[in-house]
Parts: C-alpha cells; sequence; structure tokens
C-alpha cells in the first residue's frame, strides 16, 4: 500500500501531495497519509465530499483514504 | 507597492460624515457628562442625542443601549450578564473566539453547524442554560434560523451577537442581550453597543460598588461619530443591500464555474455583502499576496494567513475546506469594475496556483 509522510508540511502540501498519489491509484484502492498539520483532517472531511474520495482516521495525524 | 484600487476587507474607512463630525465631536464632547458643569451638561446632551438616534435606527428603546469600548468586552457584557453560577452555556461552533472563550469558564455545550453554516439545535435543552447565537456570522455571512433556534433551546435568558449583521438584518426573535459593532455600519471602530432588551435578566458583571451606575462606557466623540455613521448608513441600507445582492451573485456565478472551489452557503442564506470561498490546492497566503498584487485586498480564513497557524474554525466546523480561502467584503462604494477586476484576478491566481 502506499504511504505519503506529510510530517512537517503545512496545508495546503499535505492535501496536495494527496491529490497527486491518489491520482496515480485505480478505484478501490487506499493509501495512507500521515500529517501532522491541524488542518488535515478538517480538510480532508471538505476533500472527501469534493472528489468523492473517501477517507478514515486510523490513529492520530495517521488516515487511511480509498480511492473513489 | 502595488495601489491598492479595490477594498474587498472586512474593514474600511469611516464614513465621511462620521469622519467630519469626529473632529467637531472632539472639540465639543470633551467634558465629562457626569460632571455637573455647563460642559459636562453640554456633553450629557451631546451623548443622549446621539444615543437617541442609535436606538431608533436599532429600533430599540434609548434606555436599553450601553455604549462599550472593545468588542471582547461587549461579548463579557452581554453574555455573563446575563450568566449565573449555576448556568450552562449553549453556543454554536461557529460563534467567534470570544464566546468560546466565555464558554471555557463555565459549564458549556456546543451546538454542531451544518455543511450550510447552520446551527444544529436539538430539541429539549434545559429552560435555565443561556443560549449564546449569532444573527450572522462574521466569516462567512450565514444568517441564522433565530427564531426557530431560540425556540428549540427553549431558553429564556438569550443573547445575539449582531456584530456581522448591525442594520442589514433586523432581530427577529425574543432576546436578553444582544451586541452590535459600529463598524458594520461604517462606524469607528473599538466601539460597540449593548442593548439590554429584558433587564431583569441582566446584571454587570464587572466588579462594582454602585449597582445603579455602570462602570464602563466609549468615548464620547466615537458615539457621536456612530451616531451620524447609523443615520447615514440607514438612509441607503436598502440601496447597499441591493447593489451587494447583484456583485455577489456574480462572483458566487464566476468562482462556481473554477473547478473544485468550496463556497460557505448560498445567496439567499447570506448577508448580501459577505462571501467566503475556498479553492482546493491552492495556498491561501500565496492566493492573498497574488490577489493583492493586482491591487485587490480580500480576508482569508486558511491557517497559513493566521497568526496561530490554525485553520478557520467556522470553515473547519462547517466542513469546508479550510486552505485556498478567500473572504470578500463588498462596500457600498464597491464598483462593477473593482468587482469585474476581483474575478479576474481569482481565476488567473487560482490557476497559476495550480499549474
Amino acid at each position: 500500500m502506499k504511504e505519503i509522510d506529510a510530517r512537517g508540511l503545512r496545508c495546503p502540501l499535505p492535501i496536495i501531495e494527496l491529490g497527486k498519489q491518489i491520482s496515480t491509484l485505480s478505484s478501490g484502492e487506499e493509501i495512507t497519509l500521515y500529517s501532522d498539520d491541524p488542518a488535515t483532517e478538517p480538510d480532508l472531511n471538505a476533500w472527501s465530499r469534493m472528489t468523492g474520495n473517501k477517507f478514515a482516521k486510523l490513529a492520530e495525524e495517521t488516515y487511511l483514504i480509498t480511492k473513489n | 507597492m502595488v495601489r491598492v484600487t479595490g477594498n474587498f476587507q472586512s474593514e474600511s474607512p469611516l464614513d465621511p460624515k462620521a469622519f467630519e463630525v469626529l473632529h467637531a465631536a472632539f472639540e465639543s464632547g470633551w467634558a465629562n457628562p457626569g460632571k455637573l458643569s455647563q460642559s459636562g451638561a453640554r456633553a450629557h446632551q451631546l451623548r443622549n442625542q446621539a444615543l437617541e438616534s442609535i436606538a431608533a435606527s436599532l429600533g430599540v428603546a434609548k434606555d436599553s443601549i450601553l455604549p462599550f469600548s472593545s468588542l471582547s468586552m461587549g461579548y463579557f457584557l452581554g453574555i455573563q450578564g446575563i450568566c449565573d453560577r449555576s448556568s450552562t452555556l449553549i453556543h454554536g461552533a461557529t460563534d467567534r473566539k470570544d464566546v468560546f472563550a466565555i464558554a471555557a469558564t463555565m459549564d458549556h455545550e456546543i451546538l454542531p453547524s451544518d455543511l450550510h453554516g447552520k446551527i444544529l439545535a436539538p430539541k429539549a435543552q434545559s429552560p435555565t442554560s443561556v443560549l449564546a447565537l449569532h444573527v450572522a456570522n462574521a466569516e462567512t455571512g450565514v444568517i441564522q434560523d433565530c427564531a426557530e433556534i431560540v425556540g428549540r433551546v427553549n431558553s429564556d435568558r438569550v443573547f445575539l451577537d449582531a456584530t456581522a449583521s448591525g442594520i442589514r438584518k433586523p432581530i427577529s426573535c425574543e432576546y436578553s442581550t444582544a451586541i452590535f459593532d459600529s463598524r458594520s455600519w461604517y462606524g469607528p471602530a473599538d466601539i460597540g453597543f449593548l442593548v439590554v432588551n429584558k433587564a431583569a435578566q441582566w446584571h454587570n458583571p464587572f466588579p462594582h460598588l454602585n449597582a445603579a451606575k455602570v462602570n464602563f462606557d466609549a468615548p464620547l466623540p466615537l458615539i457621536i461619530a456612530s451616531a451620524v455613521a447609523i443615520e447615514n448608513f440607514s438612509s441607503r441600507v436598502t440601496e447597499a443591500r441591493i447593489q451587494a445582492q447583484v456583485f455577489n451573485a456574480q462572483l458566487r456565478q464566476a468562482f462556481s464555474q473554477i473547478p473544485n472551489v468550496d463556497i460557505a452557503g448560498s445567496l439567499d442564506s447570506t448577508l448580501e455583502h459577505m462571501l467566503s470561498a475556498s479553492f482546493m490546492n491552492c495556498n491561501g497566503e500565496e492566493l492573498l499576496r497574488g490577489i493583492q498584487n493586482d491591487g485587490f485586498s480580500v480576508d482569508s480564513g486558511s491557517a497559513c494567513t493566521a497568526d496561530d497557524l490554525e485553520p478557520s474554525h467556522v470553515l473547519a466546523a462547517m466542513g469546508i475546506l479550510t486552505h485556498g480561502n478567500i473572504r470578500i467584503t463588498l462596500h457600498p462604494d464597491t464598483t462593477q469594475s473593482e468587482v469585474d477586476g476581483l474575478i479576474s484576478s481569482v481565476k488567473s491566481n487560482v490557476d497559476r496556483l495550480r499549474s
């Protein structure tokens, strides 16, 4: 499974990097995002709604994204 | 330095008529209205006339108005003044940080917001609670259904934050206290007005020895300038709202053509002169600077533009994209060419930052 370590990056870089990486995946494939930016979680909510991709928070600073 | 040709920030210059009287007010309103002297009596008269004028424009009794000199103080006076030691404060997730700060000192409950910015109030709240509610949001302009929320929460003590709505959106529900910001009608900064609608429910929360005399106020010249500004804006508020609605519709239409944009609320559910839009994959600070370089000033709720690097709690509570955010305020003197220029600038800067 792909992983993005965006810890230390400020918004919107984690979401931009996620957008780049997820475009290389097929539907149903997953990617793990590590981010300590406080804007990431609220932005994943909006990003998920706008793009149709799904996300779940696995742990602090760890998110599982599933390609739509 | 780039010359700013279009101001779309929430701050704006003082109303020209208010600016004119400010100088005269400092000349004639320097005395203490509470003192027994000729100059004191004159100051007392000027203060009364100004408060009568403001009360008339707000549609409230003159004796119910108390000026204060900072917004944080206004929130404290309005909320804490209707609370007692056993109160639970109920407020919205999109309220100003001042409300959160007061809530942190007591039992409190936060009502969530939906995607459109509307506060969700479940039924069957405790009637002994105190409700703090904004008439319209200061970041997004989203207007709350105050009467419905007040009915659902079922508290008889209600504080209303009318600092963003001012006289654009008259209060339409039962309330105990409300605060207004003079800047909402293009009056001076650092002055606001507390309206005590239900005197029996309010007490002065500041330490004081004489309950019959309030121990807070605002400078007399600022009260007079506020009165002149509200008189002036009252006479053209309808025209300003109509014009802002036209411009706001144009901006929404233009921005909605840009892919991956998140616009807060709808034209019908927000104050006409306010608009918040977030553009995915754009850095808010760079977007702000790009627009600034084109000669337009806007605000932003993105974390990268905030001192504490925290995203806007209002956008986060709504579930709106917090990065790449710009906030636009339309003023009565905003022109069509400025709106056209801003649209063009936003489009080109979003394109540039995404490429």
